[in-house]
């Protein structure tokens, strides 16, 4: 095990959360932007009407400048996040799919060069070859969007790769389909919001109308295919996220679910009223609200999306606290489960404390905290008054007597459905239980 | 536990998709450019606050090109840097992943300062576009440079920190047994390391200014006289930061451990070379800044490329030192993955020569004029992403339904 981050209070994985819903906003309007851009720029060409073209130089600019950068800014930012929170899951990934991540940086090389090019030759070179640079943009980016979705439907069903290890078994797997088809159906909606917001900011009252109405009428469209395939979507997710996540085995995350719906029905009502049917009622504040209504909505359903793997960080490989759970003989890798259940997991520990004879209290409860940082520490915060799943309180919650009873649990742990089995052999366990229960009676 | 059993045992179970020496020389070509638009961009920081000192026009207008030189060499850095980033952490995952982990809150840090430097930077650009020389402000590239600067200090000692492992655990253990889990190690500054980066940033810039003389020659729109100065002064940081940057490279050499005997190793020994070649190339060529530029840009690309893989040895002997070869990773082979790779990286190559032309055409072009540009070029970059499309398409439709996993 890597040296373990602690981040006081909150867990270090709300920092991924974090970073990536503010990833999820710019990014998916980074790809999604530049087809309603060239929709527009293709028309201006066509009909002959340059006044359509003072709405591609600001849209374009806000792409640049917010999206592609904060974008490329975050997607690195989540990288960094889950390298120190979750080092393990991370390197579990890269060295599974370090191809794919390869190939989608061909494609970011093609869109950072697309996307400034574009925006510096506006009007700058024939109006033909200007708009097959936003094409080549708006194609790369999408690119980028099926690449990545086959690794992130991947941690949630792995398909055929538990058996094979092949790149592309594990890649198509069973959600792929449905979520590469709503991340583009969304993608399209978050660009009409945006559209209308930038829209609302031209002086031309019946350009903007009229872009302002086109941008509806895209994210109505988005939206309503959107929610169709996360329809799809959610029968597709394998049977114990099913029960985690629509069948209350956790319950807050059908919360988040239902949270995400109505921000969803919130964004469609206002297209449908302030875009199709009184253009001229939209403007940039509401606009920014609807945004930031879309930023919950999307924060929640990618919540839901994380929160249904568990106990799982990696489905069906790599539990939440990074420990291998099952054989994969095809790329000769063992449980560790079964290891540190016979040998002991602290004694295959680098960074652990070196006086761990485990006669003296003092030590037992430093190798107490050692194990209980890399067995629960990725979920739970260690600390009292946390805010994130405290493990003083939960387990004060159960009222234990005795570090016996706490050992118990940890026996026990492994028939949650969203935790996994505590691993390591009886010594492991009696230091933990022992640190544990001075927590709760601290 | 022993170390060497430690950085053994931490190699990714999965072993990787391919032999190791693909990864690693992917990850010195890609790390080189990297690097050398890092380079551009904090010299041209640093540079534009020099020029925007001097106050006369040449040089107000010199600092407002610089400042749009920032904001777009920084994002392309920031995606070229992906690319390194990707590769190191499948042959020297142990290595990175540790000091990520110990040092956790700098690694975090680093993400605000460059977006802060960012910010910073455009704050500038955007800023002083309509400036003359008294509404011109240097502000906003101040702070662009101490963003910069200290987000080099931290990844600077982040990855000194993966050349010390012998040290990890009296980092991270205290001597009374206390496991320190706050993510603020800082470890292993080294400052002749770190200034001959940066005095090397500024020649870069130097030089980069040299090559933008030439380009913007043709422009009948530019005043002479101005690129003059610009090929004058970039000549002259060129030579002259050179210089100090090579007295630093001698100073880092210094700082390295004798018995790891890296200044026998033949990268370093090309790089120093180069290095001291490329200074005296850059003494002429201030004579005729012009002539040479092209060549000068070439030699230092050589350079920087040969210094990184001497890096990248000097790693190695780092790393053999604790027992660790990337040579050793347990390979499973991925052929289809592989080759996805490799293809597309070609097409890629492919597809850029398209924006690349347009905008090499279109800045030549004189302001107000319209180039035009035989549209094939641009259809063919885009059919060529269609296909790959396309063929990454059919190839899931065909793999899902064998799989069961399409309905
Ligand atoms: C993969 C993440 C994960 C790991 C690892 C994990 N837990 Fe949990 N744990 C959860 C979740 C999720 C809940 C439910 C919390 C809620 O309902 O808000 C939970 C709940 C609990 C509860 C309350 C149970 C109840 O019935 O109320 C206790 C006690 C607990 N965990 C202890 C532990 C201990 C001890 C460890 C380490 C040995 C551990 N957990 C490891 C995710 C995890």
């Amino acid at each position: 095990m890597y040296p373990f981050w602690e981040l006081p209070f909150f867990t270090s994985g709300i920092v991924i959360a974090l970073i990536a819903t503010f990833h999820i906003l710019p990014c998916h309007l980074a790809t999604g932007a530049f087809w309603f851009n060239v929709y527009i720029e293709r028309k201006s060409v066509k009909e002959g009407r340059p006044e359509l073209m003072e709405f591609i130089k600001r849209y374009s600019l806000m792409i640049l400048v917010f999206c592609f950068v904060i974008g490329s800014l975050t997607g690195v930012g989540i990288w960094f996040a889950a390298t120190v929170a979750s080092p393990r899951a991370i390197s579990g990934l890269i060295h599974n799919y370090v191809w794919g991540w390869a190939t989608e940086w061909v494609f970011f090389l093609i869109e950072i060069a697309a996307i400034y090019v574009y925006y510096y030759t506006l009007g700058r070179i024939d109006s033909k070859s200007h708009l097959m640079l936003g094409w080549l943009y708006a194609w790369a980016a999408w690119i980028s969007m099926v690449i990545i979705t086959g690794i992130l439907a991947f941690m949630l069903s792995p398909g055929k790769w538990v058996e094979t290890g092949g790149f592309f078994d594990g890649f198509f797997n069973e959600t792929y389909w449905p979520q590469l088809f709503t991340r583009t159906a969304l993608m399209f909606g978050i660009a009409g919001v945006y559209a209308v917001i930038v829209a609302s900011t031209l002086e031309d009252r019946k350009v903007r109308d009229e872009i302002v109405r086109k941008a509806a009428v895209w994210g109505i469209a988005g939206m309503a295919a959107g929610a169709l395939f996360s329809v799809w979507y959610l029968f597709r997710i394998p049977a114990p996220a099913r029960e985690l996540g629509l069948e209350g085995g956790l319950p807050y995350l059908r919360t988040m679910l239902k949270a995400a719906g109505a921000s969803y029905l919130v964004v469609l009502l206002w297209f449908v009223l302030c875009g199709l049917i009184k253009p001229q009622w939209s403007g940039r504040a509401t606009g920014i609200v609807i945004l930031c209504i879309l930023f919950l909505g999307i924060g929640a359903g990618e919540g839901f999306r994380e929160g249904i793997r568990r106990p799982y960080i990696i489905a069906q490989y790599m539990y939440g606290n990074q420990i291998i759970g099952t054989d994969l003989a095809a790329k000769g890798i063992k449980s560790e489960v079964e290891k540190y259940d016979s040998q002991g997991f602290l004694k295959n520990l680098y960074f652990r404390p070196d006086k761990t004879d485990l006669e003296n209290p003092g030590d037992r409860l430093l190798a107490g905290r050692v194990i209980a940082l890399h067995q629960c520490g990725n979920c739970h915060a260690l600390d009292i008054h946390a805010k994130m799943r405290p493990l003083p309180a939960l387990l004060a919650n159960l009222s234990p007597e005795s570090p016996d009873d706490i050992a118990g649990f940890l026996e026990a742990l492994g028939d949650y459905p969203y935790m996994p089995p505590f691993s390591g052999n009886d010594e492991d366990k009696a230091a933990a239980a022992e640190y544990l229960f001075w927590i709760v009676r601290r | 536990m022993d170390l060497s059993l430690f950085l053994n045992n931490m190699r990714d179970p999965a072993g990787v998709p391919f032999y190791p020496f693909l990864f690693q020389v992917l990850m010195v070509l890609t790390f080189a450019m990297h690097i050398t638009m890092v380079n551009l961009v904090v010299g041209s920081t640093f540079v534009a606050l020099l020029e925007a000192a001097r106050k006369t026009d040449h040089s107000l207008k010199l600092a407002k090109a610089l400042g749009r030189v920032i904001t777009v060499s920084l994002s392309i850095a920031i995606v070229l840097g992906v690319a390194p980033l990707l590769f190191v952490q499948v042959i020297y995952d142990p290595f990175w992943y540790t000091a990520n982990t110990m040092s956790a809150f700098y690694a975090l840090m680093f993400l605000v300062l460059v977006t802060g430097g960012f910010y910073a930077a455009y704050g500038f650009y955007l800023g002083n576009r309509n400036s003359d020389a008294s509404s011109f402000s240097s502000g906003w590239a101040w702070l662009a440079l101490i963003f910069m600067l200290l987000a080099a200090v931290i990844i600077h000692m982040l990855s000194m920190e993966q050349l010390m492992p012998a040290q990890w655990k009296s980092w991270v253990i205290t001597p009374e047994g206390s496991y320190l889990t706050d993510g603020g190690q800082f470890h292993g500054f080294s400052p002749g390391r770190f200034l001959h980066f940066i005095l090397s940033s500024f020649a870069v810039t130097g030089v980069f200014m040299m090559l933008y003389t030439v380009y913007f020659r043709k422009r009948t729109d530019y005043d002479p006289a101005y690129l003059d100065y610009v090929a004058r002064r970039g000549a002259g940081i060129a030579f002259a930061f050179s210089v100090v940057a090579a007295a630093a490279g001698f100073w880092w050499a210094g700082e390295i451990p004798a018995e790891l005997g890296f200044l026998k190793n033949p990268f370093f020994v090309a790089g120093a070379v180069g290095g001291i070649a490329l200074v005296a190339y850059l003494g002429m060529a201030h004579l005729n800044p012009e002539k040479y530029a092209a060549k000068a840009a070439t030699a230092m690309f050589i350079v920087i490329f040969t210094m990184c893989a001497a890096r990248e040895g000097l790693r190695m002997d780092y790393a053999a030192a604790a027992g660790y070869s990337i040579f050793d990773y347990k390979v499973n082979v991925d052929w289809p993955s592989t080759l996805l790779f490799l293809a597309t990286f070609v097409m890629g190559l492919c597809v850029l020569c398209f924006p690349a032309m347009a905008a090499f055409r279109a800045g030549r072009a004189p302001a107000g004029e319209v180039v035009t540009i035989d549209e094939v070029h641009g259809r063919r970059a885009v059919t060529m992403l269609i296909i790959w499309f396309a063929v990454v398409a059919g190839l899931g439709i065909v793999i899902s339904i064998k799989n069961g996993t399409l309905f």
